[in-house]
């Protein structure tokens, strides 16, 4: 009996630090690990005594890249725990920043860290020296992404306008029309962005059946936001239940928990969004999604990339749609709607870049945090990026070791693994046992 | 002149600093032209571990004792060490309950069979190796950043405002959170660079760039109780970001219920 042990001590171009390790033995994979090394921060505690106003700007330091969803989120289930009703405006311009937050993140990750492994370039400082026309569309939407939310959020990271209740400042209607301008260059370039996928020839080596969950938007339109989980099963809950679905348990050589559903691993992100709802598609980015071959099932990780360019056309689409109705609307100088302080628990999810994202906080009666439970996209993909990393190796195990690690790589990649996010804590006590 | 050679690197934190650096999107290829950037694992693959560096620019605090060998590592290397963010100058949000056992959260968070591992008090750059400049913010300021980088590739330390947020909020004529909106605003402790952004959209400063140096703290604090705060909630909110500094130790720390 031979083994041997394949491991990528830290993978690059992916936010946070994580690695990989195989164990193999004749030739077959016996133990594939995600492993999470990033240090922990232990931010459910650090919130435990904060007032709620105070809970939003300290959360969504979790994580760079998804601050705006975080933020959004982190509201939402504020406003459910006190029973606050946003006004329509409001609800429409977070749906904006959360489009920014996804145009940006979705532009980083194709152009700056995966489509350099499909065009073999080292970075996108590389690429934009043999094509400089690629990195510059790359660059360009990605500071449309970042233009969005520094002018509903008020800072590109980290936002500092979206607020219990409201918005600090509203944008003003001359902003939006200036944005409006931006948007539509933007889906030319974003269109770009399709081209250079339809012409990218996507390996099958990770191949294996994969059980997809998302939100579903409330009406037949694809889109960030919903009260109800579907899985590829058929199966749905309230958002409220997500314990059921995420059932996160800690393993051994990792910092980030893993959850799996009914002891099935499940995919989280672009890719389960447009599995799920690709159907629920319109404009620009319904032909987008059939011209990457979207409309078809696939259970290749790969596709996942592909699904993000299909989602920048669509961002960009809706953030139109949402400027348009501001405008038709008219744009009012609103004060953040005021909270009623009591005691009790709320509970929002929102789609992130990377999948679903779960906030839940319990509040005693003057308002302080006494319990916070965050739930990451990436937190929820790591069994399934074993389980793609397992039957990589399966099809790839003979491959000279380099050519095996990259595949590896290419396939943690893929799900834009946010690492950062995915390192957080959960109280595991018994109900009896906590503060 | 010869390009500096220059590392990126990213210890415990949300990885937003060397976001900062990615989203200077119109200057990005025009500053990896003016830069010889070997090491930046978060956007690059073929990373250099070994070179001497010029400049090695970290983000992020450390958690855990590989951290501090990592910094060591990277310190060893460097001719100048620069911390960016507010987690490699001051601790950041993960040091905010410093005093509260690691071993303790650790099986709170985690449950008894949970990973073991190495953990510490969430620390600044500065209590391990010495730093020679520190560009805080959380995020650090993209302006701020190219400045900074502009000077050093000239060969020059870069300026920073020694002076408070409430100097540029004044300047941009907001009206005073602290004394006309009686809000819990750090303004007047908290180091400028911002252009006073919280306050433009009518919310208080809440210290995401750390202390100002001299910080009248004790002022502050007096200042706040008369607006009616209890020192537990002025006291968190000096402590979500400075939680290591010394001036924002003002009162022991009490868990407020």
């Amino acid at each position: 009996m031979s083994t041997k042990t394949i491991t990528v001590g830290r993978v690059c171009r992916i936010e946070g630090h994580g690695g990989i390790t195989v164990e193999m033995k004749d030739g077959r994979p016996a133990n594939v690990q995600m492993d999470i090394i990033e240090g922990t921060r232990f931010f459910e505690p650090l919130l435990v005594g904060r007032h709620y106003h105070e809970v939003t700007p300290i959360v969504m330091r979790i994580c760079a890249i998804c601050s705006a969803v975080h933020a959004v989120t982190s509201l939402m289930a504020i406003e459910d725990a006190f029973g606050i009703k946003v006004s329509p405006q409001t609800k429409l311009l977070r749906d904006l920043l959360v489009q920014g937050g996804n145009i940006e993140s979705h532009a980083l990750h194709l152009f700056c860290l995966a489509v350099p492994d499909f065009l073999g370039y080292s970075s996108v400082i590389e690429l934009a020296s043999d094509r400089p026309g690629e990195a510059k569309i790359g660059l360009e939407l990605k500071n449309l992404g970042n233009k969005i939310q520094e002018m509903v959020g008020g800072r590109a990271i980290h936002p500092v306008n979206a607020v219990v209740g409201g918005f600090g400042l509203v944008p003003s209607e001359g902003d939006l029309v200036i944005l409006r301008e931006e948007l539509e260059k933007g889906i030319r370039k974003a269109l770009a962005t399709i081209d250079l996928m339809a012409a990218l020839e996507v390996p099958t080596f990770p191949e294996s059946p994969t059980l997809y969950a998302a939100l579903k938007p409330p009406s037949n339109k694809f889109g960030l936001f919903g009260n109800k989980i579907v899985l590829s099963t058929g199966e749905t809950m309230d958002v409220h239940a997500y314990k059921d679905l995420c059932n996160e348990v800690t393993v051994a050589y990792s910092h980030a928990k893993q959850s799996r559903f009914r002891e099935r691993p499940f995919m989280v992100g672009a890719l389960a969004r447009v599995m799920l709802f690709g159907k629920f598609l319109s404009g620009q980015a319904k032909t987008a999604c059939r011209r990457l071959g979207l409309h078809k099932q696939t259970d290749n990780i790969l596709y996942n990339n592909a699904a993000q360019a299909v989602e920048l056309v669509y961002s960009i689409e809706r953030a139109i749609e949402v400027v348009d109705e501001l405008l038709h609307r008219g744009v009012k100088k609103e004060r953040p709607r005021h909270a009623e302080i009591r005691e009790g628990s709320g509970t929002a999810a929102s789609e992130a870049p990377r999948g679903t994202l779960y906030h839940s906080y319990t509040f005693n009666k003057k308002g302080r945090l006494t319990k916070a439970d965050v739930i990451t996209p990436t937190a929820q993909n790591c069994a399934n990026i074993e389980k793609d990393l397992r039957a990589s190796v399966e099809r790839a195990g003979k491959d000279p070791v380099d050519a095996l690690r990259e595949k590896l790589q290419m396939v943690v990649r893929a799900y834009d693994p946010c690492i950062s996010c995915s390192v957080h804590l959960i109280d595991l006590r018994p109900e009896a046992e906590r503060g | 002149m010869a390009k500096p050679i220059v590392g990126i690197f990213g210890l415990t934190g949300c990885a937003g600093d060397q976001l900062v650096i990615l989203n200077c999107e119109d200057e990005l290829l025009d500053l990896a032209g003016a830069l010889d950037i070997r090491s930046f694992h978060m956007a690059m693959s073929d990373n250099d571990e070994d070179c001497d560096l010029d400049i090695a620019l970290v983000e992020g605090s450390v958690v855990q004792p590989e951290e501090v060998e990592m910094l060591e590592r990277i310190r060893s290397r460097a001719r100048l060490l620069i911390a960016i963010g507010t987690c490699a100058v001051w601790g950041g949000v993960q040091a905010m309950k410093n005093e509260e056992q690691r071993e303790k959260l650790k099986r709170q968070v985690y449950g008894p069979k949970g990973k073991d591992f190495g953990i510490i008090p969430s620390q600044p750059l500065s209590s391990f190796v010495r730093v020679d400049y520190a560009i805080s913010g959380c995020p650090i300021e993209k302006d701020q950043f190219l400045q900074a980088a502009l000077s050093l590739i000239h060969g020059d330390l870069p300026v920073l405002p020694d002076y408070a947020v409430c100097t540029e909020c004044k300047m941009r004529e907001n009206s005073c959170l602290l004394l006309e909106r009686g809000e819990l605003c750090l303004g007047p402790i908290t180091v400028a660079g911002c252009n006073a952004r919280c306050p433009a959209y009518g919310q208080p400063c809440i210290g995401c760039r750390g202390p100002v140096e001299e910080a009248n703290v004790a002022s502050e604090v007096n200042l706040l109780r008369e607006k009616g705060f209890t020192l537990v909630d002025i006291q968190n909110r000096l402590r979500t970001f400075g939680g290591q500094s010394e001036v924002m130790q003002v009162a022991p720390t009490e868990r407020g219920r």
